[in-house]
C-alpha cells in the first residue's frame, strides 16, 4: 500500500494523525510421528494495524489485505470506529523518542543457514532418540517450528521504526505407559541461535517427565509445604500478568490498586520486565505505539515499584509510558522472577513433608487475575524426609496469588522460560491448600 | 473469489508430484468488536481477514501452506513449494470442479453489516445499565459485542466446490462485584450462528446482563469451597463442558488416530454409565457450533458418540480417516485459512434422561451443586481433566445450601463417565470457544442436570 497516499486521504477526511503497524510473517512448521514426517507447513502472511485520531478519539482498523484499494475502507473504518468511542481518556499518536536501544540478537541468521531437509532429519532423529531411552516410551511426537517477523511502524508525525525478529523451537511430546498407567511429558527449547538446540537435553527431560510420573496417585487433602517448579511457577505468573497493568488498575480490576511502594511479596522476590532479552520474540527497542522500551523491576525485593503503562494510561496517571503498549492495550515483554541461589535439589531436601508441583493445568480457567484466587489441577511428587517418594496426580492446589508471593520462603537458581518470554526459578512456598483423597 | 479455472490450475499444480489429494481453502472474513468499560465505549474496531490455504496429502501425510497474496503467480509458487515435499511422479489424478454449491442451512435475518454502530452502542449501554443497577456492589462492567461474517470457498481434487457463509454474533459480559475483602467476577456470554435477531428472539441484552451481575454478586457473598471427594450435581447448559473436556476431546481423531486416546479401539464397548447418551450435532439450526458445510467442504452432520453408555463413533476428519482405515464423520473444522483442518467438535451434548432437577437434588445428602461451570482443559493421553466452577452451592440433606466459590473439579474422563448416576430431563446448550490443533472455533456444550457419584473437588477452604 502507498502509505503516503493513505496518510493524505486520511488528512483530507479530517483524521488528525494516523499510524500504521505492518507485520510480515514467514512460518515453517514440521511434526514427526512414528518415524515419518506427518505435518509440513509453510506460510507467508501480512497484517496491517491502523489507528487514527479523529475528533480526539482513536479509531482502529486491522486488515490482511494490503493494497491501495483498501484505503477508503481503512479511512471510513477509522472514522466510524472513532465516532463510536465516548471514553474521555486523552489519546494521541506518538512523535517518537530521541533514542532507541540497539537490541542485539533479535534476528540470528543461523536458522536460515540450516536447510529444511536438515531440520526434518534433526526432528526425525529427535523422535528416535526419545524412543530409545526407555521401552515404556510408547508414543512420541517431535516438532520444529520457525517464524520470522518483519515489523514496520510509520506515522504521520514522521516516525518510522523497523525491526526483524526470528525464532525457532524444537520439542517433543512423549507418552509413557507401564500397561496400567499412561503419562505424558513435553519439553522444548526455543531460540534463534541454532547452536542452542540441545537435542539430548530435550529428549532426556521429556522422557523423564513422562516416566517419573507413571503410577501417580492423589495424596490426602491438607496444607502442604511446596516447591513450585520453575515452569509451573512461570505458568501461574503468566495468568496474573494483567494485575500489573495500569489499565487494570485504572479500571479498578487489579488487586494492586494503591499499592505502589507497598510490600506485596516476600523480600526475596524481584519481578522483571526486560524487553532486551536475547532470542525472544517479545524483545525489541519499541512497542506498538512507537515508545522506546525499557528494563524495569516491577517488584523490587518484595516492593511494588509501579505499573506497566502505555501512552493512554500514562497520560491519565500523569507519568510516562513504560513502553508496554501492545495490541491496543498493555502487555508484558519478557517477564520473570530473578533467580536466587538455592539449588532445586537442596530445596527438595529441605522439606520434611512436602510436595513438589511440577505442572499446573488449566491456568486459563482456574485462575482469576481480578481476585487473585486460583484452584488448579496439579502434578508433582510427594517429598518425605527430604526425599521424593512417589509421583502425585489428580489433586488441586488452591490459594491466592498475592498470598503465595508473600509465602515464598526461598528462591532457586534455576530460572527457566516458557515460550522464551515468561520465566521463573523454582519457588519454595510455606503452604498451599491441596485437595486430593 | 478466485476464478474457477485458476483454482483448478492451482490444484493440478499441487498434484504435480506424488500427492493423492489437494484442497484449496479461501477465506474473506469481516469481524467487528465494540467494547464498553467504565460505562464508556472504550474501543471499536473492524478486522478484515483474508487469505488462501492449500493442503496436499498422500495417504495420511499432509503438507499445508497459506498466504494472503492471491495473484496467480503467488498461488502457483505456494503449490509448487508444497508439492516439492512429496517426491516421485504425479499420480495423474483427473477431476473436474462441479457447479459451486452454496450452504444455506442456517437462516440469517439481520446481518452485522446492516446494524448501525449507534444501535450496537445502544445495546452496550442497555446491558451496562442493567448490570450496574442490579446491585450496589457491582463496581465494574465490561460488555462487548462481537460479530463476524466468515465467507469460505473450498475446492478439492475430489471435485468438491462449495461456498459457505458463517455469521456469528455474541455478547460477552463480565461483571465485577466488590466489598472490603474481595473482588469477584460473574460472566455470561450468549451467542449463536445467527444474525442480530438473536437478541430479539433468544436472549435479550437485559437478561444477559442481569445473569452476569447475578453470578458476580453470588460469588462475592460465597464462602470458600471445601475440598475433597464428594458427589457433584452439575447443572444443565455450560455444565456440559465436563463432557466436552473430559470425553469429547478424547473422541476426536486427532488423538484416536494416533492411538493416543484412552478411548482408542473401544468402539462397541461400554465406556459410560448406561444412563449416558452423547451426541455431536453440527446441523442444529443456528447453533453456535453449526455449519452448512464443514471446513473440508463436507456437509455437517449429527453423530451419536455414545448410546446408552456404549461407544458408537469417534469424530473423524478426512485425513485422519485414512490413518484409521475408516470413514470420516464430517468433523473437519478450522479457525481460519491459517490452520489445516482436523477433527473437532461442533455442538456436543449429553441427551436428556428421566430424572427431574428436584429429584436429583433431593437424592443427594451431601455434595456440591455446580450451577455454572467455567472453562477447563484435558490431557487427551491420560484423560486427566480440570475445570473451574463459576457458581456453586453446597448440598446438605437434599437441599441447596450456602454458596461456595473457587472450586475446581479434577478427574479422568473414563472414570467420570462411569460415575454418572443420575441424568436430568432439562437439556440446555450454551456457547463456548474451543481451542485445539486447528485453532479456536465456536462450539456449543450442553447437557441436562447430571449427578456424578464422586469427583475430587479442590477449594481453598480445605478438607471438611
Amino acid at each position: 500500500m502507498n502509505y503516503q497516499l493513505l496518510f493524505q486521504k486520511a488528512k483530507d477526511k479530517g483524521i488528525e494523525d494516523i499510524q500504521i503497524y505492518q507485520t510480515n510473517n514467514g512460518n515453517f512448521d514440521i511434526t514427526v510421528f512414528n518415524g515419518e514426517l506427518e505435518k509440513y507447513a509453510i506460510s507467508d502472511s501480512s497484517r496491517l494495524k491502523i489507528k487514527g485520531l479523529y475528533n480526539g478519539k482513536m479509531g482502529t482498523v486491522n486488515t490482511e489485505i494490503n493494497n491501495d484499494d483498501m484505503i477508503d475502507f481503512i479511512v471510513d473504518g477509522i472514522i466510524a470506529s472513532a465516532n463510536a468511542i465516548d471514553s474521555e481518556d486523552e489519546v494521541f499518536i506518538y512523535e517518537g523518542d530521541d533514542h532507541y536501544k540497539e537490541v542485539e540478537g533479535l534476528y540470528n541468521d543461523s536458522l536460515e543457514t540450516v536447510d529444511a531437509k536438515e531440520k526434518i532429519n534433526a526432528t526425525l532423529n529427535l523422535e528416535k532418540q526419545v524412543k530409545s531411552i526407555d521401552k515404556r516410551i510408547q508414543m512420541v511426537q517431535a516438532f520444529y517450528g520457525e517464524a520470522t517477523t518483519n515489523v514496520l511502524l510509520k506515522n504521520s508525525k514522521g516516525l518510522t521504526l523497523e525491526k526483524k525478529v526470528n525464532s525457532g523451537v524444537y520439542g517433543v511430546y512423549a507418552i509413557a505407559s507401564d500397561g496400567t498407567d499412561q503419562r505424558t511429558g513435553v519439553e522444548y527449547i526455543q531460540s534463534n541461535d541454532y547452536n542452542d538446540f540441545d537435542f539430548e537435553k530435550i529428549a532426556k527431560e521429556a522422557s523423564k517427565t513422562a516416566l517419573d510420573m507413571l503410577g501417580a496417585k492423589a495424596i490426602p487433602s491438607g496444607e502442604y509445604e511446596v516447591v513450585l517448579k520453575n515452569t509451573a511457577s512461570a505458568a501461574l505468573l503468566a495468568a496474573h500478568g494483567s494485575m500489573f497493568s495500569a489499565e487494570s488498575v485504572q479500571k479498578d480490576v487489579s488487586l494492586l490498586k494503591d499499592k505502589v511502594g507497598d510490600k506485596i511479596a516476600s523480600s526475596n522476590i524481584t519481578l522483571v520486565d526486560d524487553p532486551f532479552k536475547k532470542a525472544s520474540t517479545k524483545s525489541g527497542a519499541f512497542d506498538d505505539e512507537g515508545v522506546a522500551t525499557k528494563y524495569k523491576e516491577i517488584i523490587d525485593s518484595g516492593n511494588l515499584t509501579g505499573y506497566l503503562h502505555n501512552l493512554k494510561t500514562a497520560k491519565k496517571d500523569n507519568t510516562e509510558s513504560t513502553g508496554n503498549g501492545f495490541n491496543n492495550g498493555i502487555s508484558t515483554t519478557n517477564f520473570y522472577f530473578k533467580p536466587g541461589e538455592l539449588a532445586y535439589d537442596d530445596a527438595v531436601k529441605s522439606m520434611k513433608k512436602g510436595l513438589v508441583i511440577t505442572d499446573l493445568q488449566g491456568t486459563h480457567a482456574g485462575t482469576d487475575a481480578v481476585s487473585g484466587d486460583f484452584s488448579l489441577q496439579a502434578l508433582g511428587y510427594l517429598v518425605e524426609d527430604g526425599k521424593i517418594t512417589r509421583p502425585v496426580a489428580l489433586i488441586t492446589a488452591a490459594g491466592n496469588y498475592l498470598d503465595l508471593l508473600k509465602d515464598v520462603t526461598d528462591v532457586c537458581d534455576d530460572l527457566k522460560f516458557n515460550f522464551g518470554f515468561i520465566g521463573s526459578p523454582s519457588l519454595k512456598i510455606k503452604k498451599l491448600s491441596i485437595s486430593g483423597d | 473469489m478466485l476464478d474457477k479455472n485458476l483454482i483448478k490450475t492451482v490444484l493440478d499444480r499441487a498434484l504435480s508430484t506424488n500427492g493423492d489429494f489437494a484442497e484449496l481453502f479461501m477465506e474473506d472474513t469481516v469481524k467487528t468488536s465494540v467494547a464498553m468499560i467504565s460505562s464508556k465505549v472504550e474501543t471499536a474496531s473492524s478486522n478484515r481477514l483474508f487469505g488462501v490455504g492449500i493442503r496436499i496429502a498422500r495417504n495420511y501425510h499432509t503438507v499445508y501452506g497459506y498466504t494472503n497474496n492471491i495473484d496467480k503467480d503467488s498461488l502457483l509458487q505456494l503449490a509448487d513449494d508444497l508439492a516439492q515435499s512429496f517426491l516421485g511422479k504425479s499420480q495423474d489424478i483427473e477431476f473436474e470442479l462441479g457447479e459451486l454449491q452454496e450452504g444455506n442451512d442456517h437462516h440469517i435475518e439481520v446481518l452485522p453489516v446492516d446494524v448501525p454502530m449507534e444501535d450496537k452502542v445502544d445495546m452496550l449501554r442497555r446491558a451496562n445499565k442493567v448490570a450496574r443497577e442490579y446491585n450496589d456492589e457491582v463496581t465494574q462492567v465490561n460488555v462487548r459485542l462481537v460479530d463476524s461474517v466468515q465467507n469460505v470457498w473450498i475446492a478439492n481434487s475430489e471435485g468438491t466446490y462449495i461456498k459457505d457463509r458463517r455469521v456469528h454474533v455474541r455478547m460477552p459480559i463480565a461483571v465485577v462485584a466488590a466489598n472490603e475483602t474481595t473482588k469477584q467476577t460473574g460472566f455470561y456470554g450468549p451467542g449463536g450462528h445467527i444474525g442480530y435477531e438473536f437478541f430479539k428472539k433468544h436472549v435479550s441484552v437485559e437478561e444477559a446482563a442481569k445473569e452476569a451481575a447475578r453470578i458476580a454478586i453470588v460469588n462475592l457473598h460465597a464462602e470458600e469451597c471445601p475440598s475433597g471427594k464428594m458427589p457433584v450435581v452439575i447443572d444443565n447448559g455450560f455444565g456440559g463442558v465436563i463432557f466436552h473436556e473430559a470425553c469429547g476431546h478424547s473422541l476426536e481423531a486427532t488423538s484416536v488416530a494416533r492411538k493416543m486416546s484412552v478411548f482408542t479401539d473401544k468402539i462397541g464397548e461400554q465406556i459410560a454409565s448406561p444412563l449416558v447418551t452423547a451426541i455431536d450435532d453440527g446441523t442444529i439450526p443456528n447453533g453456535w457450533g453449526s455449519q452448512s458445510f464443514n471446513d473440508e467442504g463436507e456437509r455437517q452432520r449429527k453423530r451419536v458418540l455414545i448410546q446408552d453408555g456404549v461407544l458408537k463413533s469417534y469424530m473423524v476428519d478426512k485425513i485422519n480417516s485414512r490413518r484409521m482405515d475408516g470413514e470420516h464423520t464430517g468433523s473437519g473444522r478450522r479457525q481460519s485459512y491459517k490452520f489445516a483442518p482436523t477433527s473437532r467438535m461442533s455442538n456436543t451434548y449429553i441427551a436428556n434422561g428421566k430424572s427431574t432437577f428436584e429429584e436429583i437434588i433431593q437424592n443427594t445428602k451431601y455434595g456440591l451443586y455446580a450451577k455454572k461451570m467455567g472453562g477447563g482443559s484435558v490431557n487427551p493421553a491420560t484423560g486427566d481433566f480440570n475445570f473451574s466452577v463459576g457458581e456453586g452451592y453446597m448440598i446438605r440433606d437434599g437441599k441447596i445450601a450456602e454458596a461456595v466459590r473457587g472450586a475446581t473439579l479434577v478427574g479422568t474422563g473414563a472414570d467420570i463417565l462411569k460415575k454418572i448416576d443420575m441424568v436430568g430431563n432439562n437439556l440446555l446448550r450454551e456457547q463456548g470457544m474451543c481451542g485445539s490443533a486447528s485453532g479456536s472455533i465456536p462450539a456449543d456444550v450442553g447437557q441436562p442436570t447430571i449427578r456424578v457419584s464422586e469427583i475430587t473437588v479442590g477449594g481453598r477452604k480445605g478438607a471438611n
